[in-house]
């Protein structure tokens, strides 16, 4: 490549935010399988407070999604939005801002979550000086992509970066609405909704989370990152702006499913099911897109285990897309909620979709970043294997756990008395807890031999002959 | 094929410095994805013809089936208590021993029972009344009994609840004995059920046991407990005084943990569970109580 042209990219902040991914991948999934662990041998957290279940839960969901998942996104959406617009990023101000910004939100939850110090909303725990620094780090991280974007020396912006601003617009006015609150001390705040309301909001909130951060914006990864590394033209352009209008439209609406059988009025209830039966399609438009790009280049799957990561990441994607529909109807929500089978679906997604396609974006981006090649492409081969059994092992756990645990909470005998008390429900479950702890740490193993893999890379770029693929 | 598809590219390339350029085939909609998702649009727009659905000003479009969650709950919860009604109706008029004499009422208290035992009594009482030792929480499905294992007396300690008072005796506990006498009881009570160690002891703690100590007053002559004993002839207070000699313990038979119940002393308490009786934070109607009452009773003790 021309590299006067390199040098007008800022990559020292996607840089930056690579490592911290990578890092916060690691410490996330470690988190995770220590959570794991505590639910099948609950003696484990020694009844020291700080590493109870209750504190860890949210480190955990906010390591992943926020630490690794939103460091990956800062790091492409940076990369992305600079190669497809030829135009350096808008501000380097700007962009110090963001990854120093982000980094302070995160080592601030890291301190007071396991203190306990948080409003108790799911994935929204931050105390509201957090939230004001995360909305001064969101504002910069909008103003500096669509100031890259507004100086783009290609006519045309390219679809990835639709599905990234999408994701940073709808993630404001998520993060804003449903953090309004009324402070009373500078660790204690009283929300403006209360009641159903509140809950409506904090699911509202919940959903779209998933919806625009951990899908549109990763849809977005996925129209740079697989093309580029199937080396084939995107399938079909339209279909990817009708997937892109239809996925943000409906999404925003589904929120209610998350709160079927409470006193979220009915009405409320069946909108969200419907709209979210309405979302399976254009979700899955995604999905076509990114595997018929490879159509004409299947072979390259047998020697390309990057190309692996990203088949693997969409077929997840089109599963759990094709999950959560069908668990909003509310029969069958009637069995799926508050059991494991909830908890299985989120990581098909959260291990299989979104960690999946990012390992496959950093494989392809880091050593470009650095101007190396890879170090090992045997070792991404072994990583791609241990996180794709790792994630099956955790899923097929946890279906089999939760599908049990509807149906015995629901069993009754002859006389219409319940059959099972919790208290068997969750003895029934320890097997699966277990099993599903392996699979997390057969997760987090491939996530080390990653480490290793891309700091290898990083410090000196190959030092092995081109890999022949397992 | 391929030739045929790349007329068909957008004409628009990104990001072609370096690799592949991006570009976009604009193939059409696949025909299965439209149809499908119309068809998701079509059977979204009769969801919400049948379904309540859309917000009004102050209403809600209620939709043609009259479906609601909490009708939903309450045609259930109808079905259920139709279902249940004869069966407690009687439960409510019988004896608990007439129950235990009417087959399919007895089936039927022991499975409502199971539940309410599931809910409320297996946290200390372990899952079919199993117990657990470290918390001297007794053992339900056996016939060794601190207040009784009888209908009547079962009903009576779910009802009103129990407490059982073991007092200190080592001195520094509050009690007024040394800790070479504590050693001796010990030994003495660990020798009812043939486990002492130490017999020149245990003749000291015999003495201590039935003197100075009086442990002989609550657990009997010869140790015995409140149900099985006597003492001096007589039937011992019913404080619910374990049995010493039957190698069942309450809160273990380990020497330490048998020394530790003579030293510091133990405080069982059973909680009260009827609605109205002093412990209000429980509150099962007599029907539940009753259901209870045989469900223990056929754990395996029942008297």
């Amino acid at each position: 490549m021309d590299p006067n042209l390199a040098r007008t990219y800022d990559y020292e902040v996607i840089k930056k935010f690579s490592i911290a991914a990578v890092i916060y991948a690691v410490v996330g999934f470690l988190v995770g399988v220590i959570l794991a662990l505590e639910l099948t041998f609950p003696g484990l957290n020694a009844d020291i407070p700080y590493i109870t279940f209750g504190r860890l839960r949210p480190l955990h969901t906010s390591a992943v999604i926020f630490a690794f998942g939103g460091s990956v996104l800062f790091a492409t959406s940076y990369y992305v939005v600079q190669r497809t617009c030829k135009a350096r990023l808008f501000s380097d101000f700007l962009s110090n801002l963001t990854f120093w910004g982000w980094n302070l939100v995160v080592v601030l939850v890291v301190i007071t979550y396991p203190l306990g110090i948080t409003q108790g909303k799911e994935y929204a725990e931050p105390i509201w000086p957090i939230d004001l620094l995360i909305t001064v780090v969101w504002v910069a991280y909008f103003i500096n992509f669509v100031g890259t974007l507004a100086k783009r020396k290609e006519p045309h912006i390219y679809v990835a970066n639709w599905f990234y601003l999408a994701f940073i617009i709808t993630v404001a006015m998520l993060h804003i609405v449903n953090n309004l609150a009324v402070p009373v001390s500078l660790t204690d705040s009283y929300p403006v909704f209360a009641g159903v309301q509140d809950a409506m909001i904090q699911w509202w909130y919940g959903h779209n989370a998933v919806g625009f951060f951990l899908t549109a914006a990763f849809l977005g990864l996925m129209y740079y990152f697989v093309p580029k590394q199937a080396e084939r033209p995107v399938y079909s352009y339209r279909l990817s702006i009708v997937h892109f209008w239809a996925l943000s439209f409906m999404y925003i609406w589904a929120g209610p499913h998350h709160l079927h059988y409470t006193a979220l009025p009915d009405w409320a209830s069946t909108l969200g099911a419907t709209f979210s039966i309405m979302l399976l399609l254009p979700s899955w438009g995604g999905m076509i897109n990114g595997i018929m790009t490879l159509s004409g280049a299947w072979h390259k799957l047998r020697t390309d285990p990057i190309l692996r990561f990203f088949i693997v990441s969409l077929s997840f994607y089109g599963m759990s897309t094709f999950e959560g529909p069908m668990m909003s109807i509310k029969s069958v929500n009637a069995l799926s909620h508050y059991t494991d089978w909830t908890i299985g679906h989120v990581h098909s997604g959260a291990l299989g979709w979104v960690a999946m396609v990012s390992f496959g974006a950093l494989y392809h981006m880091m050593p470009k970043l650095w101007g190396v090649t890879l170090y090992s492409t045997r070792l991404v081969n072994l990583h791609f294997w241990l996180a794709t059994i790792g994630v099956v092992i955790y899923i097929v756990a946890m279906w089999i756990s939760g599908v049990m645990q509807g149906l015995m909470w629901r069993a009754y005998d002859t006389f219409g008395n319940l059959n099972y008390s919790f208290a068997e429900t969750v003895a029934a479950m320890h097997p699966y807890y277990l099993i599903r702890s392996i699979g997390g740490i057969v997760f987090l193993v491939g996530a080390l031999v990653m480490v290793y893999n891309l700091v290898m890379t990083v410090r000196g770029g190959a030092k092995q002959t081109p890999a022949t693929a397992a | 094929m391929a030739d045929k598809k790349e007329v068909e590219t957008t004409g628009h390339q990104w990001d072609d410095d370096e690799g592949f350029p991006l570009k976009e085939y604009n193939n059409p909609l696949p025909k299965w994805w439209l149809y499908t998702f119309w068809a998701t649009i079509i059977w979204s727009f009769g969801y919400w013809v049948l379904y309540p659905t859309w917000p009004l000003v102050d209403s809600f479009t209620k939709g043609t089936l009259g479906w609601s969650m909490h009708g939903e709950y309450n045609k259930e919860m109808d079905a259920a208590r139709a279902h249940q009604k004869p069966f407690n109706d009687k439960l409510e008029k019988l004896s608990l021993k007439e129950i235990s004499q009417d087959n399919q009422l007895l089936q039927y208290a022991i499975s409502g029972g199971k539940a309410l035992f599931g809910d409320n009594c297996a946290p200390c009482h372990g899952s079919g009344g199993v117990g657990v030792k470290a918390g001297g929480f007794p053992t339900l499905a056996d016939d060794d009994w601190l207040f009784g294992g009888d209908l009547e007396t079962i009903h009576e300690t779910i009802s009103n609840g129990r407490v059982g008072q073991m007092p200190a005796h080592l001195k520094s506990a509050g009690g007024n004995f040394t800790d070479a006498q504590v050693n001796d009881l010990t030994a003495y009570v660990l020798s009812l059920s043939g486990k002492s160690q130490d017999a020149t002891a245990a003749v000291r703690g015999d003495a201590l046991f039935h003197g100075e100590a009086a442990c002989n007053a609550c657990h009997g002559d010869k140790g015995k407990g409140s149900l099985k004993d006597t003492v001096n002839g007589q039937p011992p207070p019913p404080v619910g005084a374990p049995n010493l000699s039957d190698a069942i313990w309450l809160y273990g038979g380990d020497p330490k943990v048998v020394r530790e119940s003579i030293a510091t002393g133990r405080t069982g308490l059973m909680p009260a569970w009827a609605k109205g009786s002093k412990d209000t934070g429980r509150q099962l109607d007599p029907l539940a109580i009753k259901q209870l009452t045989i469900y223990v009773h056929s754990l395996g003790g029942g008297q």
